[in-house]
């Protein structure tokens, strides 16, 4: 039955190639969005490696450009918070606090290796303030940085991407002779950007002089009345300071946001052009239906069962998207084949698999309906209208 | 063979009811040629369906082969007729898609034969009605005649006991329509197919063992020219 099929539609093949272009072109934009969708979605499964909960980002602007008042601000600042029970940790951090919208990033070498890194300088109470666990090593201290070479914290991938899977990053001392950092420790994820962010590189380095945002860890309970209160007493620490606070946790739905939305608005536009094309394959098989009742009757006086006029119709169509998958895997397949794009295989593998099932799903969904008034035509009567 | 008892056809619209056939009782016997005649819209098409289980009777019995046809799904129908029946039009219906031979290997697409099985079935069908030097060709590339052996291959090619004819010479000329008909005798005396045709050629009737006439639905008359 197949091979009759396969010779119909060969005969019939000027009319089906459009058919079999407008299924490529949803399995191509159907592979796309599942590929993205199992991206984000994989990213967001994984370990974030930090915890939002009750940290606050506080940007302070101490109004001066002096390096040693800004320290000295700074001190009193960490005096002021040290008193006050409801903060448990604090830390002064570079602008790149986690969901904001600030990043920096660093070229790494070791042995002619060279990586891009985003790079964070930051205190040693970093780690508690955000519950950050070590993988390997340990956090850097104010000890360490009085020493010639400077020290850092990397990520898992960091450690990965410099020195290998099997090589012990923490001891390691990366860059060039006048600007070298030494590893300490290695902390498995740091995902900071949003929840959907990928595993990626990430250095922590001691803070500089100039920084003035911070992170503070309150207690559960901290009121909003105790969070205007802070922001209240921080700023009456010194002459025109301004502190803003804003929640690390709606910092990452903002930021969250910018990612599901665009995927959202892409799945509508994705769903609306598959709705079309699967109108369009509707339309057709209908038409072909009404061209081809004679067929049909002749099929049913020879033999065929109404439930094979069905699957005759059925697979006919699924063998034309058959056609049409297939020169769509043979693109999609380039992309893990080249890694072109830096993603997981298995990505790809996904949303190839689940881009097939779509089509399949489309298909069989357009065909059924045709098909079954198709198998419902009554022979005698189709016979007669030929 | 094929036995009809008191069938009855009513078409019924909202408004309308249309008897097209009226108490018709028929015996065909195994190996006979029988030939149906009639005015157009007599029913003679009607009655060549519901021998053909294409279309069922309102009322009245169909037996075929000692079986009473009544109650089978359309699955059973089906193989029944896919086994049992082979069918020529007057207009051949042929899928003009296919060559020749795929045409011909249609009826058994729906039956478990492979398909070096099918080309050799369909081949032998085709060396029977004299075209299998015509078997790539598709059939806009053949005349009328060329047609209706196609269609004529198509229905002997799983071996039924009954062929039912419906004009099969009626869009040929004369030339081609003996042709056929020398064709459908052939398989008649030969093989001992059963053949029931409805024609309205008065010379092509005479030429089966029977002859019954229809008017208004009703079967009005039956002349023996020779016995099957």
């Amino acid at each position: 039955m197949f091979t009759h099929i396969l010779k119909l539609i060969w005969k019939k093949k000027k009319s089906n190639f459009l058919m079999m272009l407008e299924i490529f072109v949803s399995f191509l934009i159907l592979f796309a969005v599942w590929s993205l969708s199992i991206y984000t979605y994989r990213n967001y499964v994984k370990p974030s490696g930090l915890k939002a909960e009750n940290v606050w980002a506080v940007y302070i602007n101490f109004n001066t450009q002096n390096d040693t008042i800004r320290g000295e601000y700074r001190e009193l600042v960490r005096r002021h918070l040290s008193n006050i029970k409801e903060v448990a940790h604090f830390s002064f951090s570079s602008g790149n606090l986690p969901f904001s919208f600030s990043s920096s990033n660093r070229d790494f070498e070791y042995e002619g290796k060279n990586t891009l890194s985003d790079y964070i300088n930051v205190e040693p109470s970093y780690a508690p303030t955000l519950g950050i666990e070590m993988l390997a090593g340990r956090w850097f201290t104010y000890e360490d940085t009085i020493g010639k070479i400077d020290p850092i914290v990397i990520t898992r991938r960091m450690a990965e991407n410099l020195f290998g899977n099997k090589e012990e990053a923490v001891g390691k001392v990366v860059g060039l002779e006048d600007n070298q950092q030494k590893v300490v420790g290695v902390v498995d994820y740091f995902r900071h950007k949003s929840s959907f962010q990928a595993d990626e590189n990430c250095v922590f380095a001691p803070l500089g002089n100039w920084e003035s945002d911070m992170l503070v860890k309150v207690a559960p309970d901290a009121t909003p009345e105790f969070e205007a209160g802070l922001a209240r007493s921080m700023q009456q620490l010194g002459k025109d300071w301004t502190v803003e606070i804003q929640h690390l946790d709606d910092m990452r739905r903002t930021q969250d946001k910018t990612i599901w939305v665009p995927i959202l608005i892409l799945f509508i536009v994705c769903g609306f052009l598959v709705f079309n094309v699967g109108l369009g394959l509707f339309g057709i098989l209908f038409q072909n239906i009404n061209r081809r009742k004679g067929e049909i009757g002749l099929r049913r006086a020879l033999g065929a069962s109404k439930s094979q006029i069905w699957t005759y119709f059925v697979g006919e169509t699924l063998v034309i998207a058959g056609f049409g998958v297939f020169l769509g895997l043979f693109f999609a397949v380039q992309l893990p084949l080249l890694d072109a794009l830096n993603v997981e295989s298995a990505v790809y593998g996904w949303a190839m698999l689940l881009a097939v099932l779509s089509i399949l799903v489309m298909a069989i969904g357009c065909a059924f309906y045709p098909s079954r008034q198709a198998a419902a035509i009554y022979p005698a009567t189709a016979l007669h209208e030929e | 063979m094929l036995s009809l008892s008191q069938i009855e056809k009513i078409y019924r619209t909202d408004t309308v009811e249309t008897l097209a056939l009226n108490n018709i009782s028929l015996e065909v016997a195994k190996g006979e040629f029988l030939s149906i005649m009639g005015p157009s819209g007599c029913g003679k098409s009607t009655l060549l369906n519901i021998m053909g289980l294409l279309d069922e009777p309102t009322s009245g019995q169909i037996t075929i082969e000692n079986q009473v046809i009544h109650g089978y799904s359309d699955k059973a129908l089906s193989q029944f007729r896919n086994e049992k029946i082979g069918f020529i039009f007057q207009s051949y219906h042929l899928i003009n898609d296919l060559p020749v031979l795929d045409n011909v290997e249609l009826p058994l697409l729906y039956r478990k034969v492979s398909s070096k099985e099918r080309r050799k079935l369909a081949t032998e069908a085709l060396e029977k009605v004299g075209l299998s030097n015509r078997m790539k060709h598709y059939p806009t590339q053949l005349s009328g005649g060329q047609k209706q052996r196609v269609a004529i291959a198509r229905a002997i090619v799983g071996r039924p006991d009954l062929i039912l004819a419906d004009e099969p010479t009626g869009n040929l000329d004369s030339a081609m329509g003996h042709e056929i008909m020398e064709i459908l005798e052939q398989l008649n005396t030969a093989d001992r197919t059963t053949i029931v045709m409805v024609t309205h050629d008065e010379g092509m009737a005479k030429r089966t063992h029977r002859l019954v006439r229809l008017f208004d639905g009703a079967l009005v008359s039956s002349n023996q020219f020779y016995t099957a």
